[in-house]
Order: structure tokens, then sequence, then C-alpha cells
């Protein structure tokens, strides 16, 4: 399979931590790649330089062979575009602006919009500025959907919908994915993401710290299932037995087993001879998966933090701002330096000045150094 | 490079503000023009003139008056010392003029190596020698003082040209040994005396106002004529020669004369002007009776002064300036240099020019251009809208092209309608006739369409160079409105205000504002400065449309 959407290495630094940073990952034919992550992670980020509204700081970004930023209009041509923050064109109602971007896109057949609108139910007479959340973003998807064209990036495409709506969203994605488009989504939904997608990365601070693969989630060799025993030698009995025990609930008399499909059977044979309280399974899915990352990776952050803390920074994993200071400054000693080096050849002057106030900048550097040591202890 | 459909939007998005602001501005010009045109408030202005022209005229008329007095007095005087003229010392004066004449005749013509001297020639030996001899003191203070006249070096030149054109006419050849020289000398110079008065007359009377060679002729032979009789009238005295008898009737020639030549002169100005005769013959005879009335006046205040001042050196002339001051003379300089720039002054250009076309006609289409430069780029980015323009496969390039096109074209649009209004008000105000032309108001259209577009091109650059619709509107905003409240306090301090009012130290405000480069004045003074201030207005306006442009090419956009 080509792969349709390519991010490379791809960096834009906004200071303090904010931004994305040596993000790669890529979007193959006829698949639906999921992102998610917690807000300020970098998800509309990584979206923008997709639709070359931003120029890479590093890195590159290609939509079907094309660089982003520079051909972007005719990356255009195959891309539909929903984004996060939704907010129209200054025009009355939303069959106007339905007409415009049709104009824009040189459509001329309605049966697209006509079907969209009837499909999510959409009233297009509403003024634009009066739309409630949900009606705007229906409006938006109508605008984006409406060109059928092969590539869609989706920025939160579901937010504002009710249930009931984003049950025909997503029939309406899982549609537009069996006619084989490629599809870029970014949400917040686990639920949504797994229902739809192929493939979902998580990206945490400005990094993509994982690329879960759904089929291996919905397709897990084994399941986990919840046992509570009515009576305490029941419970204890079956903890003799070899059963792999992720969690065990002394006070409830209660187990959490991971059971490998093949030895299901086993597991019910054995069963008949306890009395149990209650049975059930507990479901392995995206959010949990996620979950574990995310608390590996913080435990990871912890780690190092603790490191750290043990072992001051070397300079150079300084800060931009730190550095920056530093640098100058090098240079305002360096000036001083020159200048007193100058002083020295016209004036023949004793160089006791000049010492003096080297001494004095040391002196201040020392303090700085203190002080930057004591914020940061502080900020742990 | 250019979408029809973002045009489209652009215009739906701003059609109410294009038509509320092109129509208010449109009535607010026609109502500056029109109305204000028919309350004339140029009234003041004009009658305040009429009283500055009216005091020149009537100070003029009173010297014309007081100088004729004079004339006719000196005439007789000059009568009685031609009859009393010594043969002998005749003689001599004559043999002066008339062998320093002939002299440089001769050498006029060795050095130009010519037989005959035509006219031109001889009028410019005349003038040579009569200026040799005038302004020698021993020769002409000889003369003047055996003569018993004074003249001044001036009238003298004059005088002796004229003696020296009558001794060229073979009529009065003569020589001075011939027994009835004296006689005929008299002659010479009693014509001389009168055709030198005939030429000044003329001369007067045709550096007046509509005046024409006819009133001119009409005017010198009555002063002739009056002149001649002067003369006629003298009667050897008993003793010394006294002009008291005299005085009565000089200035009863005097009025009259003045009266006769008025009524001439005004009553054919009126004919050819087209009014019916009778009327012309009274009002003519109404205006020359006022004449007379103030020739009378100003003669009898000389005579008044006269005697105030006694016969002292230089009385004569303090007399005739106190005889002839006008109302003008009598109030103090600053107030009078005041009042006569206010009559100078056009009301209109100041209100339509410098107060409409550069303030108040430029406020609302500098506030359209403010929110529409603003909308069509920065709006759309800081609110997200241009997200849908963009997702589309439509350039950022044609993006800013049809946007800038659009605020173009719809300035282009508002400044055709307001020229259109214009106009017509022009006309309804009486076209060409009307304070300003319809030149000078097509001008100020074309002048104040520039100032926008510069302006334009401004919050353009703006809209293209921030993401913020915050910043863009308060940068783009705030400088184009600082520049129009700079224009206001400049106003003060400009030179349209009338110098009673002014503070020149407010004009530094107009160093601050772009709108200095529309220079309404020079539009109305028909000066040719304007045309490189309009020049740097497009380029200013080019300049940062373009640069926009490629910004907007080349940043990233939060969408």
């Amino acid at each position: 399979m080509d792969s349709v959407i390519t991010v490379e290495h791809l960096t834009k630094d906004y200071g303090e931590g904010r931004g994305i940073f040596d993000l790669s990952f890529e979007v193959k034919k006829g698949e639906t790649f999921g992102f998610v992550g917690t807000n300020g992670s970098g998800k509309t980020t990584t979206i923008r330089h997709i639709m070359g509204f931003l120029k890479a700081q590093s890195g590159q970004v290609t939509v079907l062979g094309l660089d982003a930023w520079k051909d972007s209009p005719e990356i255009k041509k195959y891309v539909e575009y929903v984004p996060g923050e939704i907010a129209f064109p200054d025009l009355r109602d939303g069959t106007t602006f339905l007409k415009a971007q049709a104009e824009l896109l040189g459509l001329k057949d309605t049966n697209r919009i006509n079907y969209l609108v009837e499909k999510l139910q959409l009233d297009t007479s509403a003024n634009l500025k009066r739309m409630s959340k949900g009606m705007k973003q229906k409006t938006a998807i109508v605008a984006a959907f409406m060109a059928d064209k092969d590539i869609l990036i989706l920025d939160e495409p579901s937010t504002g919908l009710d249930p009931l709506m984003r049950e025909t969203f997503i029939e309406l994605l899982q549609e537009e994915k069996s006619k084989g488009k490629t599809i870029f989504m970014s949400s917040q939904m686990f639920d949504e993401l797994e229902d739809v997608c192929d493939r979902v990365a998580l990206i945490f601070d400005g990094r993509i710290i994982d690329i879960a693969d759904m089929s291996e989630i919905n397709n897990l060799p084994y399941k986990t299932f919840k046992v509570e025993f009515t009576t305490r030698e029941d419970y204890l009995k079956f903890k003799r037995l070899k059963y792999e025990i992720v969690r065990d609930q002394e006070k409830y008399n209660q187990v959490t087993i991971k059971v490998y499909d093949k030895n299901l059977n086993r597991l019910f044979d054995t069963l008949k001879n306890y009395t149990l309280k209650f049975i059930a399974e507990v479901k392995y899915n995206l959010e949990k998966h996620f979950k574990e990352v995310l608390a590996k990776e913080y435990a990871r952050l912890d780690a190092i933090k603790k490191e750290e803390e043990a072992h001051p920074k070397p300079q150079e994993e300084l800060t931009r701002t730190e550095q920056k200071q530093i640098k100058r400054e090098h240079k305002k000693e360096e000036k001083k330096e020159n200048q007193s080096e100058k002083n020295e050849k016209f004036f023949n002057k004793p160089k006791v000045k000049a010492e003096k106030k080297e001494i004095k900048t040391h002196k201040k550097e020392a303090k700085k150094a203190e002080k930057q040591e004591k914020k940061e202890v502080d900020n742990v | 490079m250019f979408s029809k459909a973002l045009f489209k939007q652009s215009m739906k998005a701003n059609w109410v503000k294009w038509v509320s602001v092109t129509l208010s501005t449109c009535v607010m010009l026609a109502i500056v023009i029109i109305v204000l045109g028919n309350l004339g408030i140029n009234d003041i202005r004009d009658s305040l003139k009429d009283v500055f022209t009216q005091a020149d005229q009537e100070s003029y008329l009173k010297e014309n008056a007081v100088d004729g007095y004079e004339l006719y007095l000196t005439s007789i005087e000059l009568e009685g010392t031609l009859q009393s003229l010594d043969a002998d010392m005749a003689q001599t004066a004559y043999g002066i003029l008339i062998n320093q004449y002939n002299t440089n005749k001769e050498s006029y013509k060795t050095e130009n190596n010519l037989e005959e001297l035509d006219e031109t020639a001889l009028e410019e030996i005349r003038r040579d020698t009569a200026t040799s001899i005038v302004t020698n003191p021993l020769i002409w203070g000889g003369i003047t003082s055996q003569l018993g006249v004074s003249i001044s070096q001036e009238q003298g030149i004059d005088f002796v040209m004229e003696i020296y054109r009558v001794y060229d006419n073979p009529v009065y050849t003569t020589s001075p040994t011939e027994p009835d020289f004296l006689t005929k000398f008299q002659n010479i110079l009693r014509t001389s005396f009168l055709n030198y008065v005939y030429t000044s007359a003329y001369e007067l009377n045709l550096s007046q106002e509509g005046s024409n060679d006819e009133s001119a002729t009409y005017s010198a032979e009555k002063m002739e004529e009056l002149i001649t009789n002067a003369m006629a009238s003298y009667q050897v005295p008993e003793g010394e020669f006294d002009r008291t008898p005299y005085k009565e009737s000089a200035m009863t020639g005097i009025n009259n004369m003045l009266y006769d030549v008025t009524n001439y002169t005004y009553y054919n100005q009126l004919i050819a002007g087209g009014m019916e005769e009778e009327e012309a013959t009274s009002t003519a005879e109404q205006y020359a009776v006022v004449v007379k009335v103030l020739s009378n006046t100003a003669i009898s205040t000389y005579e008044l002064w006269l005697d105030e001042l006694g016969d002292v050196e230089g009385a004569q002339e303090q007399a005739r300036t106190e005889a002839c001051a006008s109302i003008t003379d009598q109030i103090p300089e600053k107030v009078s240099e005041a009042l006569s720039e206010l009559g100078n002054m056009d009301i209109y250009s100041l209100i339509i020019g410098s107060i409409f076309y550069r303030i108040a006609g430029l406020l609302l289409p500098m506030v359209f251009v403010i929110m529409t430069a603003n909308g069509l780029l920065a709006g759309q980015v800081d609110s997200g809208s241009m997200a849908y323009v963009l997702s589309t496969p439509t350039k950022r390039r044609t993006v800013t092209v049809t946007q800038m096109t659009y605020l173009i074209v719809s300035l282009f649009a508002m400044f055709a309608l307001l020229t259109v209004t214009s106009v017509i008000a022009v006309w309804i105000s009486g076209g060409n006739s009307f304070a300003i032309n319809y030149g000078q108001i097509l001008l100020f259209n074309l002048g104040a369409f520039l100032t926008m577009f510069a302006i334009a091109g401004f919050c353009f650059m703006c809209s293209a160079l921030f993401n913020r619709a915050k910043y863009s509107l308060g940068v783009g905003g705030g400088i184009t409105i600082f520049s129009l409240v700079c224009t206001i306090l400049g106003l003060f301090g400009s030179s349209v205000v009338p110098s009673a009012m002014r503070i020149s130290a407010m004009n530094f405000f107009n160093y601050l504002s772009v709108i200095t480069l529309y220079d309404t004045v020079s539009i109305m003074s028909g000066t040719l400065s304007y045309l490189w201030k309009f020049g740097i207005l497009l380029a200013i306006g080019v300049v940062t449309f373009i640069i926009g442009g490629f910004r907007f090419d080349k940043k990233d956009l939060p969408l």
C-alpha cells in the first residue's frame, strides 16, 4: 500500500516546551488514522502542517508525495478538511455558505450536498451566527464532505454533536472508509476512534509516544475476567489453581484473571464446581491501552526528574532561554575584555579595573547559578 | 490569480457597509455643495471685497481730482510765466535745448551711418537728450529757475521731449534769431505743455479698469480743453501772481470735467453691458454725480489741509495724502490686512476642499477601509473562517489578489459615485460659474480616491501581516485615524485658515499625516504641485499592497 500522508521528523517549537517535536508517522492509502492526545498536546499543529497552513521548522510533511507547504494548493484538490475551530465567513445563512463553498470548489452537482444535509438532518436556512455548536459542526462537515475527495483530514470532527448524531457521523465515516478513502482524524473520544480507526497515534507534549494497531487491541489472544466468589473457601481454593492473577482483592473474595482463548473452556469447566457471586469480562480497549502507555510515560518522566535532582543538568540540556542568557553574558564579557584591551593599548593603564570587573561578573554568575538551582528544586 | 467565487463572497460580506458609507458620504457632499451654495456663504466675502475695491476706487478718484486741480492752477501760473518771458532768456534756454538735440542727432547719424532718421530713432534721441539735460542739475536748474516753474524730473523729461517733438514739426520750425521768436517760442512751450497734458490724461484713463481708446481719447480731450481754457483765463496780475482768484474756477472746472468723463465712460460701459439706453443714462448720471461730489470733497479737504499746514515745503504732498486717504488707510494695518485677507478668502474652497474632501468626506470611507481591509484577511484568519477558502485548491496568492481587487474596486466604485454626485451638485449650483469648476471638482475626487488608495494599501498590508484582528485593526486603523486627527489639528495651522484664526505651530501636525499629500490648496490655486504628491500617494498604495501580498504568501496561518 502507498503511503498517502508522510510526516518525517516534523518539529515546530513555540518555546516554553510548547509545539511539536520530531514527529514521524505515515498514513497509508485507504487507512483510517486516529490522532489522540490531551488538550494542547499538538494535534491541531500537526494537522495545520499537513494542510500547509504552517511551515515546518524542520522535518518534512508530504501528501501524495507533494510537499505540504509548497504544493499546498495542489494537495487541496485531493483533501477535505474539517477545522478544529469552527468559524464561518461573514455570510447570511447556511445555504449561502454552502453555495459559496461549492463555488470555490467548482462543484455543480448538488446531489451530494442534499444527501449529506439529509443524513445529518441539517437545517441550512439557519443564520450562521446564531447556530448552535452542533449545527455549526454539521455545517462544517457538509462543507468538507461535499467535494467527495480522496483524503479526509478531520480535526475533532464530532465535538458538539449529540450522541445520536455522533452515531450517524460515524456511520458516515464508515461509508467513506468503505469507498477506500484515506482518513486522518484527531479526537478526544476513544470510542469513536475505536469504531473507525485502523491505527491510532497517541501524542503527548508534542511527541508521539505510541501508535496502536486497533486490530491488535481488538483481537488480543487472551481475555480478562473478574470473578467474585460467595465463600472464602472457594476463593482460597481457586487461588491455588494455576491461573494468571492480574489483580487480587482479598477483602471481596475477588480475583481478576487473564485467560488465553485456548484455555477458556478449561476455565469454565473449573468454575462449574464453585459458587460464584458474579463473573464479568474486563474489556481491554484503546482507552485502557493508552492509560497504560501514559502511566509508563509518567513514570519515565518522574524517573528523569529524580535523576536530574540527583545530578544537576549538564549545560547541553539547558533550555533555549537559559542558553540565550548565557550567550548574552559571554558576549558582554567579551566586549568588556576587548574594551579594556583597547584602553590599555591607548592609555597604557594598568589592568586593575578590568580585573575587578571580571571578578564581579564571576561573582554574579555564581549567584545566578545558585538561584537557578534553587528554582529548579522548588519547581520539582 | 483571481477567484470569482471569493470576490462574490467578499461582496456579500461587505455590501451593507459599502452602501451605507457611500450613500451617506454622497448625501453629505451634495448638502455641502448645493445647500451651502444657495445660502451664499461667499456673500460676506464679496461684500468685504466690495468695501475694499470701493475704497481703492475712491482714493484713486480723489487723487485724480486733487492732481487735476493742481495741474489747473499750475497751468495758469505757467501761462503767466510764458507771458512774462524775457526774449534773451528764452533764446538762451531754447538754444541750449535745441543745440544739444541737434548735436545728438548728428552724432547718432554718423555712429549708425544713416542719412535720414526715422521716428523710433528720433524718439530715442529725444529721450536720451531730455534725460541728459534734466538730470544735469546745472543746466536744468538754470532753465527752471529762469522759467519760474517747478517741474519734477520725470515731468521734465516728458516736457522736454514734447518740446523736441514740436521742434521737429515743420510748422513750428523757428530759429532764435527771427524777429517774432519769443511769440513762436511761447507757442512751442504752450503746445508742448498741452500735448503733455493730453498724453498723460489719455494714459491715466486707459490704465483704469473697463476703459478703452474711445473713453481715454474723450477724457484726454476734455482735460486739454479745460487746461486750454484755464491758460486763456489768465489775467496779468497787479504785483505778484496769486492763485486765489482762480481756485473757484479750478474746482468747478475739475468737478465738471470729472462729471462729464465719468458720465461718458460709464454710460458707454453700461450700454456695452447690454443695458437699456434710458436706464443707462440715468444710472451713469447718478454715478457721475457721486464722482462729482467726491471730487468736490477731495479738493475742499485738500485746500483746508493746505491752509492748516501753511506754505511749508512738503505741505502740499501731505495735504494731498490726507485728502485722498480711504477707509482702509484709516484702520490699523494688522486689522486691515486681516480684513482684506478675509475678503480674499474663498470660503467655498475652504469648506469643500479642505474640510469636506480632506476630513469629513474621508472619515466614512476610512472606517469602511479599516473594517473591510481587516475583514478581508486578518479577521478571517483570526476567526478561522479562512480555513474554508484555503482548504479548497485556492492559492494564497489568489486570495490576496482577489481581496485587494475587491478593496480597490469597491473604493473606486464609491468614489465614482461620489464624483457623479459632486458633478451634479456643481451643475445645480451653477456649473463653471460656481466657486469651484468641473475640473477642480474632478481633481478633488481623484485626490480623495488616491488618498484612500494609499490608506487602503496600508490597512491591507496590516491585515496581511497580522494574524490577530486586534493588531491589524490597532495598527492599520490606529495610524489611519491618527492621520485624520492630525489633519484636523493641522487645519488650524494651515494657510487656508485666515491669519486672524491661525496658530502656525499647529501646522506641525500636517507633517504627521499622509493626507497632507492630498493638496487641495494647490488644486484650487491651479499650481501643479499636487501632481507629484498624487504620484507619491499612488506609490504608497502600490508598495503597501505588494508588501501585504508577498507577506501573506509566506507566513504561518493558525487555521
